[in-house]
């Protein structure tokens, strides 16, 4: 029997930590038993420290459990089938009550187990069973629909003394001499993590009198699968190359570890030329991420790691010691709430790409003018029909309705109506403008320019009143300015 | 059952041509639509490229061609005059035109291309398949690419554009005639927008149009775009009305994300510049381009040290550089950021 097994709690009251969740969870249980209905729960916390332990424990209460794991397929089919059924199905010995224990929730493979996340999230929206559910990753896309549902309990690492004492207990009835140091150092690698910490004390100890310092050689530092803030904390804390290179042995996509460190680095660095020489890697680190994925030639991400982990890390001078909030990048929150403009941005871009003969990008460069286009009512309503836009996709560019309805009828029918007025006085105009352009052309002094867009102003501001006034006001503009060329 | 297929292909194809080519409505087009030059004499300079393809109109061959250049300097437009030319008549249903940089995949160069190249044109001498943005496809899709091009050499002729052909495989790049679209010149976009101006019965003196041609930096599109949008503000266009369109359609902010970072606050400057490329969407080149104007600007003004602002302008002009080469221009922006921190402390 493996030790781990032989010394894992057999109640509640030997579970080591997380006092206040073991308390939850036994009044939970007591409340499905007596016959009320309780959230379900969701354990989350690191490897090792007794989740599942905790589960079972629970499970004991009950008169039947099923547990579903990672090893299990989980799709949804499979899902309801299983849990439906089993609810469906009363127990034959006591009160019926099925416990359903759904270890690694965050560990449901999006393709594999297509469907999970949503058959999980209707069972526990039922709220008919007992379950509870575990999950290590606490900032899981998964588990975030889950979360609100549930009663949350996050679980902590166990202390390093509490590690040590049992430990301890475990070499004392297996009859091992120890040096205070082996176990010290046991429980320490271990990270708080239970599990790893016995199951390295049996390698060197089992069948042996006594463990020394040297009996550590065998044992290597674990592989495990850490935490995206854990490893951000390590780059940043620590100028270490082993424990920099092991914290980056985490199973994220690279750019999402690129992000979250950029956005701590100056959260924890203070000096001037350390954000810089660590932003520095960080560019770099980008570069190789964008010429593995333009050339498929994705052996340069391990370039991108390594400068993104120990590049950063050794950007600093010092560690300091002090304590900084960790926090998750703030473009994610910006991402969602511009999704839907996006989103919006993408459909118009496309559209209009079509009639433009341009991509989307080259499309979207053109939106700002657009946008300045848009203001004019008239103008607006022509592009609009022309890219065939619904209202909601006008409002990227305007925010007020186009008077579409108005605008639409007047020019049509009655060319001398107000609104083309407009349309009128720079027909009008075409001639008369023709010959402004040649004339300045020829005369091409810059004088002349000048004096005149001195004397357009003077007439624009008055030519702002009445709109009949407006017409015969430009004709005299008009007039004026031809005038004026003639006499340079 | 696959002639079914191609038939519906074709079909829809014909549609798309007809409403993509369609010039009834173009009344309405913004101007980069409705001045979109129809003929090779029409396009606004590129004259040495221009003769040339003349010549393969006049020949009725072609090989196939890659179009390199700028934004807005008319490697689509030429693509498509010069398709009316070759192909007559029915040139609308032997041309293909494909958007590389939306559909870049390589299903797409599998099915869409095959399914177009596999049947002989009909009413032209042979069909032409249009791919714009080639340098944002994948190399994957480039090497089937490739193969596409030996396979239909005798059925069809390929016109490719883009940005920069150091992007392009070697072997597409060596069965290509290449041809290098340069910015177009500043007399003749003043020339094209005089008479946009004059057909459109605009009011516009020489001033405001030096001013477009000055903000365009050759980018056609660019000009007619501005001149527009100064036009819908009034009856007039001024050099006035002209910046005001150009400081509009400026990324906002860029001025408040570059002070912030020289007085020292990192944290502020990354929030804003955060703000204006992931809620606004400002692209990470017109924000690089931005940063170095407005850090010119300061410079001419005297409000930055000359030393400062050459080390930032070795900064900039890397950081425009890696936007090209990396995946995320955000972050390079961010790094660029960083080193305007120093620069503040040292004066």
């Amino acid at each position: 029997m493996l030790w781990t097994e032989k010394y894992s709690p057999k109640n509640f009251d030997e579970v080591i930590g997380n006092v206040k969740i073991k308390d939850e969870i036994l009044n939970w249980t007591e409340d499905w038993l007596l016959g009320k209905t309780s959230q379900c729960i969701l354990l989350i916390g690191p490897p090792g420290i007794g989740k599942t332990t905790m589960a079972h424990l629970a499970a004991k209460e009950f008169s039947e459990y099923i547990e579903l794991n990672a090893s299990d397929k989980r799709s949804y089919d499979i899902l309801k089938n299983t849990i439906g059924e089993s609810s469906l199905s009363k127990s034959l010995y006591g009160d019926g009550l099925k416990l359903i224990i759904l270890d690694e929730v965050d560990g449901i493979h999006g393709n594999e187990d297509r469907g999970g996340t949503r058959a999980i999230n209707q069972i526990v929206k039922e709220g008919k069973h007992p379950i509870i559910m575990m999950a290590n990753d606490p900032y899981s896309k998964r588990l975030q629909s889950l979360k609100p549902k549930c009663n949350t309990l996050i679980m902590r690492k166990v202390h390093t003394n509490s590690i040590v004492s049992l430990l301890k207990k475990i070499c004392v009835k297996e009859g091992v001499e120890f040096e205070e140091h082996v176990i010290r150092n046991l429980a320490k690698r271990s990270n708080g993590d239970l599990r790893t910490a016995i199951n390295d004390l049996e390698v060197i100890a089992r069948g042996q009198e006594k463990i020394t310092s040297e009996d550590l050689e065998l044992l290597s530092s674990k592989d495990d699968i850490v935490n995206i803030f854990d490893t951000v904390r390590t780059v940043l804390k620590s100028k270490d190359p082993k424990r920099v290179r092991a914290a980056m042995r985490v199973d994220s996509e690279p750019s999402f570890i690129l992000e979250i460190i950029t956005e701590n680095i100056p959260k924890e660095y203070e000096k001037v030329n350390e954000i810089q020489s660590a932003y520095e890697k960080i560019s770099q680190a980008d570069l190789y991420l964008g010429r593995a994925f333009n050339t498929r030639i994705y052996t340069y991400w391990k370039y991108a790691f390594e400068l993104m982990g120990l590049g950063v890390a050794l950007s600093k001078a010092e560690t300091y010691k002090k304590f900084s909030r960790l926090t998750n990048s703030s473009i994610f929150p910006k991402l969602s709430k511009s999704r839907g403009n996006r989103n919006l941005e993408d459909k118009v871009a496309e559209k209009m790409g079509h009639k433009l003969h341009a991509s989307k990008k080259v499309v979207k460069e053109q939106f700002p003018y657009m946008k300045i286009m848009f203001e004019n009512d008239e103008t607006a309503h022509e592009l609009a029909t022309y890219f065939d836009l619904a209202d909601d996709e006008v409002k990227l560019f305007r925010s007020r309705k186009i008077k579409v309805k108005k605008s639409k009828k007047k020019p049509a029918k009655s060319s001398k109506s107000t609104t083309s007025s407009k349309k009128l006085s720079g027909e009008s105009k075409v001639e008369t403008s023709k010959k402004v352009d040649v004339e300045s052309k020829v005369s091409s002094k810059k004088k002349s320019h000048s004096k005149n867009k001195t004397e357009d102003k003077t007439v624009k501001k008055s030519s702002k009143d009445t709109k009949n006034e407006k017409e015969s006001e430009n004709n005299s503009k008009d007039s004026q300015m031809s005038l004026f060329n003639f006499n340079k | 059952m696959n002639r079914d297929l191609d038939k519906n292909y074709i079909r829809q194809q014909l549609i798309n041509n007809a409403t993509q080519y369609e010039n009834g409505d173009s009344m309405n087009a913004p101007w980069v639509e409705k001045y979109r030059p129809q003929t090779l004499d029409e396009v606004v300079g590129q004259e040495h490229t221009i003769l040339r393809l003349k010549r393969y109109v006049k020949e009725g061959n072609m090989p196939n061609l890659m179009f390199t250049g700028p934004a807005g300097v008319g490697k689509t437009t030429t693509s498509i005059a010069l398709a009316k030319e070759m192909l007559g008549e029915y040139w609308r249903q032997n041309f293909l035109e494909l958007n590389a940089s939306d559909a870049r995949g390589i299903d797409t160069v599998r099915n869409d291309i095959k399914s177009f190249c596999r049947l002989k044109a009909v009413g032209s001498p042979f069909r032409i398949i249009f791919l714009d943005e080639v340098d944002n496809m994948t190399k994957d899709a480039q090497h089937a690419l490739r193969r596409e091009m030996e396979m239909y050499t005798k059925t069809s002729s390929f016109i490719l554009s883009c940005n920069y052909s150091s992007k392009i495989i070697d072997p597409i790049q060596s069965r290509c005639a290449i041809f290098r679209f340069v910015p177009v010149k500043g007399h003749q976009i003043i020339k094209r927008l005089e008479y946009i101006a004059q057909t459109e019965g605009l009011k516009i003196d020489i001033a405001a149009i030096e001013s477009i041609v000055y903000f365009a930096e050759g980018d056609m599109r660019r000009a007619v775009n501005i001149l527009q949008a100064s036009s819908s503000a009034g009856e007039e266009v001024t050099e006035e009305s002209v910046d005001e369109v150009v400081s509009k359609a400026k990324p906002k902010d860029v001025k408040k994300i570059v002070n912030k970072a020289l007085d020292g606050d990192f944290i502020g400057a990354r929030e804003l510049l955060r703000d204006v490329m992931v809620v606004q969407g400002t692209s990470g080149e017109d924000m690089v381009t931005q940063i170095y104007q407005e850090v010119s600007k300061m410079a001419l003004d005297g409000s930055l040290n000359e030393d400062i602002y050459i080390n930032l302008v070795e900064s900039i002009g890397e950081t425009d550089y890696r936007i090209r080469e990396g995946s995320n221009p955000r972050i390079q922006l961010e790094a660029l950021l960083t080193k305007f921190l120093i620069n503040s402390k040292a004066d």
